[in-house]
């Protein structure tokens, strides 16, 4: 037995010298002799675990750049996002650069910074002072109209109020000076919080809605002309007054950078600065209106029952003076206005087709009557007397009321 | 062959594949090094002679497989699974921190003598490589072995009872 174990101890250490030896001559091979012996050996005995592990590596690779792609992805998601953000920056500050261009001398351009506290979200903090030359009260526009008003002016800063501050007011008119009033903050919440109140306007103006509302100039705070808001609904009235709802030419959370006039800037007037937005405001109002009046009188004219046919000249001779009304209300508001002119063709268009249709209501109205007329006016077999004949001529609807 | 020779030889077979797939797939500096696992496993049940052998086998598959000098690995591996085999005492105890201690000496075994063997790294690096980034290899190959021998003890058990 002791033989035996003695003789598989000498056995396995045989071996284990074999290999050795076998694995140092392997070792000290060569190259061109054991290359080939390894290219063999993948090629044949090893051809599985060669495929599995090529598998393995391009999986492995796949994954490494399926999270690259996820990464370049993100990256590039990241970028574009932030190039809408710049794109909306280069856009805000060219128009501020085409404000001060227009303004040409005595502002003062500043960084609007907001605090976002509560109880501090009416104030904005701007980066110029009295160094630059601001003072309290000077006004504080940006391109789209009027944001505030300074308040406090420290040497390298100052605070201003927005519009939306409960104590701001501003003497305001509509563009065509036939309303005056006082401009403050609408008191809403949630969608009506960034909205203004046109308060103090005479019963007898009556203020259409889209007209533009800029400063009157009145206050001696802000100079006349500058764009406060929009007219969008009128608001119940308090006594002899008129209030009405104005959706603001300025957003506080857009405003990034503003203008702070200086006071002789103020004093010099800025009415040809925003004349442009005031004519544009003018004609897409006076096009509203006269779109509105077409629709009204469509709306009218379907609903009305249709006159007799001598009515029909009547009705056409009496439409061209408001076609050509509208027309030159659209005309009047802005010559050089495409969209005037379109809006008075569009009305013309409508107008005439609306009258040929009437016209051809009438006309088939009119024959039906006079068939009916010929159906009476036959003498019938069971009576001898003839029944009475009303005049073809006679009108059976009343006349459109226009 | 009986179902109870086959089980250890098909567990063998497993641990192979997943060195040639798992291991490229995971990709660590610090590597599982399952054909080492596999052939401390395998030697404990096998005559020294064999097992040196089968450890020869096994390095050449390494070595043809790898852009390493030829006949390092089989070398390695001849001594480890010579070694292993003399000590199978120690694995047939049925405690995981002795059969951890197990891998951890079988693979830091493998990586100093194929290192040494191989000549590519010398010096400082040589050094860097033999007890820093061995031990730490040595380290995570012994816990997957553990893993390995919990997850296959069905496979396993018999044979070492």
């Amino acid at each position: 037995m002791a033989r035996v174990t003695q003789l598989d101890s000498r056995l396995d250490t045989a071996l284990f010298a074999t290999c050795v030896f076998l694995a140092i001559v392997a070792h000290g091979l060569p190259a061109h002799m054991r290359d080939p012996i390894a290219g063999t050996m993948r090629r044949t005995l090893l051809a599985p675990l060669v495929g599995l592990q090529r598998n393995a590596e391009l999986s492995r690779a796949a994954w490494l750049a399926h999270e690259s792609n996820t990464r370049v992805r993100d990256s590039l998601a990241l970028q574009a996002m932030r190039v809408v953000s710049l794109e909306g920056e280069n856009a805000s500050l060219r128009r501020l650069l085409g404000l001060g261009h227009e303004l040409r001398w005595g502002f003062i351009p500043a960084e609007a910074l907001h605090s976002g506290a509560v109880g501090d979200e009416y104030t904005l903090t701007l980066s110029a002072g009295t160094r630059s030359g601001v003072r309290p009260f000077s006004p504080v526009v940006a391109p789209g109209g009027l944001v505030g008003m300074v308040q406090t002016a420290d040497p390298r800063m100052s605070i201003a109020i927005m519009w939306t501050h409960p104590d701001f007011r501003v003497s305001a008119m509509a563009t065509d000076k036939t309303a005056f009033g006082i401009v403050q903050a609408h008191q809403g919440s949630d969608a009506d919080r960034y909205l203004l109140e046109l308060r103090g306007v005479p019963v007898r103006s009556d203020v259409k809605k889209g007209t533009l509302i800029v400063s009157s100039g009145l206050g001696g705070v802000f100079p006349k002309g500058i764009p406060i808001g929009t007219v969008i609904d009128t608001l119940k009235s308090d006594g002899y007054a008129r209030k009405y709802l104005l959706r603001p030419a300025v957003l506080p959370p857009d405003v990034l950078s503003v203008m702070i006039l200086q006071p002789q800037r103020a004093a010099g007037g800025v009415e040809p600065v925003w004349a442009g937005t005031i004519a544009q405001a003018d004609s897409i109002a006076r096009a509203a209106a006269a779109l509105d009046s077409v629709t009204a009188s469509r709306a009218r004219a379907a609903n009305a029952p249709a006159p007799a046919a001598p009515t029909t000249a009547t009705t056409v001779a009496a439409s061209p003076p408001l076609t050509a009304a509208d027309s030159a209300a659209a005309r009047a508001a802005n010559p050089d206005s495409v969209a005037a002119v379109a809006a008075a063709r569009a009305a013309r268009r409508a107008r005439r087709d609306s009258l040929r249709a009437d016209s051809v209501r009438r006309a088939a109205r009119a024959d039906s009557v006079r068939r009916a007329t010929a159906d009476t006016a036959r003498p019938r077999a069971d009576s001898a007397v003839p029944l009475p004949v009303p005049p073809p001529s006679t009108p059976t609807t009343p006349p459109l009321d226009r | 062959m009986s179902w109870r020779t086959l089980r250890p030889v098909i567990a063998f077979v497993l641990l192979v594949v997943l060195h040639y797939t798992l291991r490229p797939v995971l990709g660590w500096r610090t590597s599982i090094d399952f054909l080492v696992i596999a052939l401390l496993i395998a030697s404990v049940r096998m005559r020294p002679g064999l097992a040196a052998l089968l450890g020869f086998a096994m390095g050449l598959v390494a070595d043809s497989l790898s852009v390493g000098a030829f006949g390092s690995a089989a070398l390695a591996m001849s001594v480890v699974g010579f070694t292993a085999s003399w000590l199978r005492a120690i694995v047939f105890a049925e405690n995981l921190a002795l059969h951890a201690a197990f891998f951890f000496a079988g693979k830091w075994l493998f990586d100093i003598v194929f290192l040494i063997i191989e000549r590519r790294l010398k010096g400082f690096e040589l050094i860097t490589q033999l007890f820093i980034w061995s031990p730490i290899t040595a380290m995570v190959t012994a816990l997957a072995g553990i893993l390995v021998l919990i997850l296959m003890r069905p496979m396993l058990e018999t044979q070492s009872a």
